[in-house]
């Protein structure tokens, strides 16, 4: 997979942020942002993470990286930052009733599968379910099929990927952490994507 | 590890501006808070709200005030902490596993912990075997077993973030050393619910709620936060384990389940009867042995009046019965000394518990320590060579040594 190996990546369009580290109130210019990521394990969870994490790498930014959180600002055309705060969670079946323990007070959810995998498909339409259900009502849900550099192993079609995501209003991207294909852009869609809140108020991560 | 060292420095920072008479207002506010406390019954959920909000009260009051007038945010930050661990140190008695409800989930939790210490192996959890490392681990649970040697929540979360350090330094190790693909949560989490079952932390699920109830609600975010919450999840986890949990065949989790309680049953009786063995023997030299063991039964009955009283409750009428009571129970308290000094000479069986060793060894120290001290040894001279001897002699009272 060699997601552990990827070297940074300073092609993308974004700018680097400028990380605020001051404990991190959020505002309608720099926003603070709880993202959770769901899916099974293997299908790269990490991994997507990682190369966003690493391929913004800029050294003057402090970046938190740890082996399950990591947190990640990026700046915006608009010129608003976003610092994303990511909770990894454990993928492995005997953990998934933990899961909303996580997802509480997530402002999104990424759902990664596995192209190669239709069990882990599966298991993301689980994810969507369950999050439409119990997740605050304006979370911002992202569907992503991953390892999509993987073309002869590709089990999962583009068009199930775009037709669930429609079907249920979520945004859809396919990714390879291993190229790093469409990570920035997930992360940037996402970003667009964010509720913002008015003006002169204060938000705050519940 | 990190965190604590700077911690009592911030405290005592903190305590320097309270003692300045600019800040008698503050401190005012603060003692007449923690006073308030004593007015009502203890309930964890509405004294977690009105600490919180005391906390934002005086983040508005230090932020306008004259001490911090023209103080950035990290020097207000600091103040913050300081009063935290201020008011849960003197509320902490009150606020720390004050629910019955509480305190018997810290019993289920570690009771189920101690089971499960018996016979779960890293691969029950699906552990990669990179990952295995006996040295990392025992360093998470150290960091972990910390957690009741503080009272400030801030320093309960540092044990916790620390405790999750190390298993992420043993992640990210692997994966650069062994080319072990990081894994994130897929490896931090089945490792964090090993280590937890190895160490057993003490009161875990009060820990857990002390911290979520009282620790600084600015505080309790992002990366504390995670790592908080994937302590909760693993805690979690444990308690509701069963065998569909792990990677163990059904019959196989039963049996070892069943024999590990019958283990912990073996334990408990031989406790109960030594216990009880003493008691008996006592009994007949001195018939008021039991009523001391069982006193809080007893208490409400003719034997003890006085127990459930408080001073205010009292008459002059009641000194002459409070007199003879008190006497009574000198009395009693002489002769089990004495019961229990010749019971552990006189005995010589081979099955000596370790609850005779004890007493055994304590009255052999009184003695040692006399005869050391006039000797002209110091205090800390004469307790290593008892705890010397303590160890090298386990039936003292048979010289064998």
């Amino acid at each position: 997979m060699g997601c552990s190996a990827s070297l940074p990546d300073r092609s993308s369009g974004l700018l680097a942020g400028p990380n605020s580290e001051n404990g991190g109130a959020s505002d309608a210019k720099n926003l603070r942002v709880k993202l959770v990521l769901l899916g099974d394990s293997g299908v790269g969870k990490s991994c997507i993470v990682l190369r966003f994490v690493r391929g913004q790498f800029d050294p003057t930014s402090k970046v938190t990286v740890g082996a399950s959180f990591l947190s990640q600002t990026i700046a915006l055309q608009d010129s608003t930052t976003v610092k994303f705060e990511i909770w990894d969670t454990a993928g492995q079946e005997r953990y998934a009733a933990l899961a909303p323990l996580y997802y509480r007070g997530a402002a999104v959810a990424v759902i990664v599968y596995d192209i190669t995998s239709p069990d882990s498909f599966n298991k993301a339409q689980y994810w969507v379910k369950e999050l439409q259900k119990q997740g605050s009502p304006d979370i911002v849900l992202a569907l992503v099929g991953n390892k999509a550099d993987l073309h002869e192993k590709r089990e999962v079609p583009v068009q199930d990927g775009i037709e669930y995501a429609e079907k249920n209003g979520m945004f859809f991207i396919e990714t390879s952490a291993k190229t790093a294909d469409n990570i920035n852009q997930l992360f940037e869609e996402i970003a667009k994507r964010l509720p913002r809140p008015a003006p002169s108020s204060t938000q705050q991560n519940p | 590890m990190e965190g604590l060292s700077s911690s009592s420095a911030i405290f005592y920072d903190f305590l320097d501006r309270m003692r300045n008479p600019a800040s008698l207002d503050l401190v005012r506010s603060i003692k007449s808070f923690i006073v308030s406390f004593s007015f009502y019954a203890a309930n964890p959920e509405s004294d977690g709200k009105k600490v919180q909000e005391f906390y934002a009260t005086m983040e508005d009051n230090i932020r306008d005030h004259p001490l911090w007038a023209g103080a950035t945010d990290q020097e207000v930050d600091c103040a913050m902490e300081g009063l935290e661990k201020y008011v849960m140190t003197k509320l902490f008695s009150r606020t720390f596993a004050s629910s019955p409800e509480d305190a018997k989930i810290d019993l289920e939790t570690s009771h189920k912990i101690h089971l499960l210490q018996t016979f779960l192996k890293p691969e029950h959890l699906d552990i990669p075997v990179v990952l295995r490392n006996e040295a990392s681990w025992l360093l998470a649970e150290k960091e972990l077993q910390k957690i009741n040697a503080f009272k400030a929540p801030r320093e309960k979360l540092l044990c916790i973030m620390n405790c999750c350090k190390v298993i992420n330094n043993l992640l990210l190790n692997a994966s650069m050393s062994e080319n072990h693909v990081l894994a994130g949560a897929d490896d931090f989490l089945p490792v964090l619910i090993y280590v937890m079952i190895k160490a057993n932390p003490p009161q875990l699920h009060s820990n857990l709620r002390f911290i979520q109830l009282y620790r600084g609600q600015t505080k309790l975010v992002s990366e504390a936060a995670y790592y908080f919450t994937n302590l909760v999840s693993a805690k979690t986890f444990i308690l509701e384990l069963n065998a569909k949990s792990l990677s163990i065949d059904e019959i196989e989790f039963e049996e070892s389940m069943h024999a590990a309680r019958l283990t912990n049953k073996a334990t408990e009786k031989d406790a109960t009867q030594a216990l009880e063995e003493m008691t008996t023997s006592q009994g007949q030299t001195d018939p008021g042995s039991s009523a001391v063991l069982h006193y809080k039964e007893r208490s409400g009955s003719s034997n003890y009046p006085y127990m459930d009283k408080e001073a205010g409750d009292l008459t002059v009428g009641d000194v002459e019965r409070l007199l003879s009571a008190y006497k009574e129970v000198v009395t009693k308290y002489t002769s089990l000394c004495t019961a229990v000094r010749n019971l552990s000479f006189s005995r010589a069986e081979p099955h000596a518990t370790n609850l005779e060793d004890k007493i055994v060894v304590s009255t052999q120290a009184e003695k040692t320590e006399t005869t050391f001290l006039k000797k002209g040894f110091t205090m800390g001279q004469v307790h290593n060579e008892l705890l010397r001897r303590q160890k090298i002699c386990p039936h003292p009272e048979t010289n064998r040594c």
